[in-house]
């Protein structure tokens, strides 16, 4: 399938920043442990920002230490002056990466990229988008570019 | 017979006299002269008399256990449980321990607890702390549980920290799930967490 690489976000991100987790509310089941963010739940670290009405949170083997974070329900990742929506993100903390899938669309500037998933490495600062990649450049007017 | 002459038999006479004589005054040093200390005075009585508690009727390390209808294991224990009015019921150090079917167990404590058995209602206050097996230990004001089921709710905010982080919140609910057996933790009115992902090693 085609792809195609692009950068996301200005500069590089550090992944071993803190996360931190805001939402309406957090559900916890006693017996596996697992813990459900919902309601307008946002998750930041550095300066990108993954907003989403659910966040499930999974655990790795170690305990006390999250694998990854389900965010469903309609996606939006902003991270510099870029953002990409999306119907669900997969944000794997310990290897830095947001897998989003489902009707991707990424805007940057004034171009804009939709796509069936994007998966944005947070170190390198790059995105893979994969699926129906399709882009829509913005053509620059002329007296705009005249400088 | 006459008293024969001599130095021996009147010594004797007279010892028959002192002997006596000193014998008695002996005797009188036992009760007359005894000294002065007052014999109420130092034998021991309870601190809590002294301190005019007396009328308290008071359990100490009292011991409750329960279970809920849904199985899970209510045990209760206290340092001292007192009864209040209108079938209340004041405890202190109360510590709470509710084990679920499938072992998980939730852990409070308070300084002070208010039991009230029409409700079947317990009102946790000065400082609970909540501790539950998947790893959340919070801090929180004060706390309402119910006896003859798995339902708590805080009365403050709620703040400490869960298994991969520090965390805040308006207020916990804990309420049986709609699983058999299984109970939630409700973290309400905006939760934030805050997660320190370790290096990788």
């Amino acid at each position: 399938a085609q792809g195609a690489q692009v950068s996301f976000g200005s500069m590089q991100q550090d992944t071993s920043a803190p996360v931190e987790v805001t939402a309406d509310s957090l559900s916890v089941n006693q017996s596996n442990g697992t813990a459900l963010y919902q309601g307008n739940v946002v998750i930041a670290q550095g300066d990108m920002r993954l907003a989403a009405p659910r966040v499930l949170v999974v655990y790795s083997e170690q305990a006390g230490r999250i694998e990854r974070l389900e965010a469903t329900g309609g996606v939006v990742l902003v991270s510099g002056e870029e953002a990409a929506e999306a119907e669900r993100a997969d944000y794997n903390i310990e290897a830095g990466t947001v897998v989003m899938s489902g009707n991707v669309l990424l805007t940057q500037g004034p171009n804009a990229l939709t796509a069936e998933r994007m998966t944005v490495n947070l170190e390198t600062g790059s995105a893979q988008m994969s699926g129906r990649v399709k882009t829509v450049l913005q053509q620059q007017d002329e007296e705009q570019t005249g400088n | 017979m006459a008293r024969a002459e001599g130095l021996y038999s009147r010594v004797v006479a007279w010892l028959k006299i002192i002997l006596p004589l000193a014998a008695l005054a002996l005797l009188s040093t036992l009760f007359l002269l005894s000294r002065s200390g007052d014999p109420m005075m130092d034998t021991p009585f309870a601190e809590a008399l002294a301190s005019g508690e007396t009328v308290q009727q008071k359990v100490s390390a009292p011991y409750f256990a329960g279970t809920t209808r849904r199985g899970e294991m209510l045990i209760m224990t206290a340092e001292s449980a007192r009864p209040g009015l209108d079938g209340k019921i004041h405890a202190n150090s109360l510590e709470a321990t509710l084990t679920q079917s499938n072992g998980a167990t939730i852990q409070l404590n308070a300084p002070e607890a208010t039991l009230r058995d029409g409700q079947q209602e317990a009102l946790l206050e000065g400082g609970v702390r909540i501790e539950s097996s998947t790893g959340y230990v919070v801090v929180t004001d004060g706390l309402i549980s119910e006896f003859n089921e798995t339902r708590a709710r805080t009365t403050g905010p709620v703040k400490g920290t869960a298994p991969f982080g520090t965390l805040d919140a308006g207020g916990l609910q804990i309420s049986p799930a709609e699983t058999e057996g299984d109970v939630l933790l409700l973290f309400t009115d905006g939760v934030k967490l805050i997660y320190e992902p370790k290096p990788k090693e």
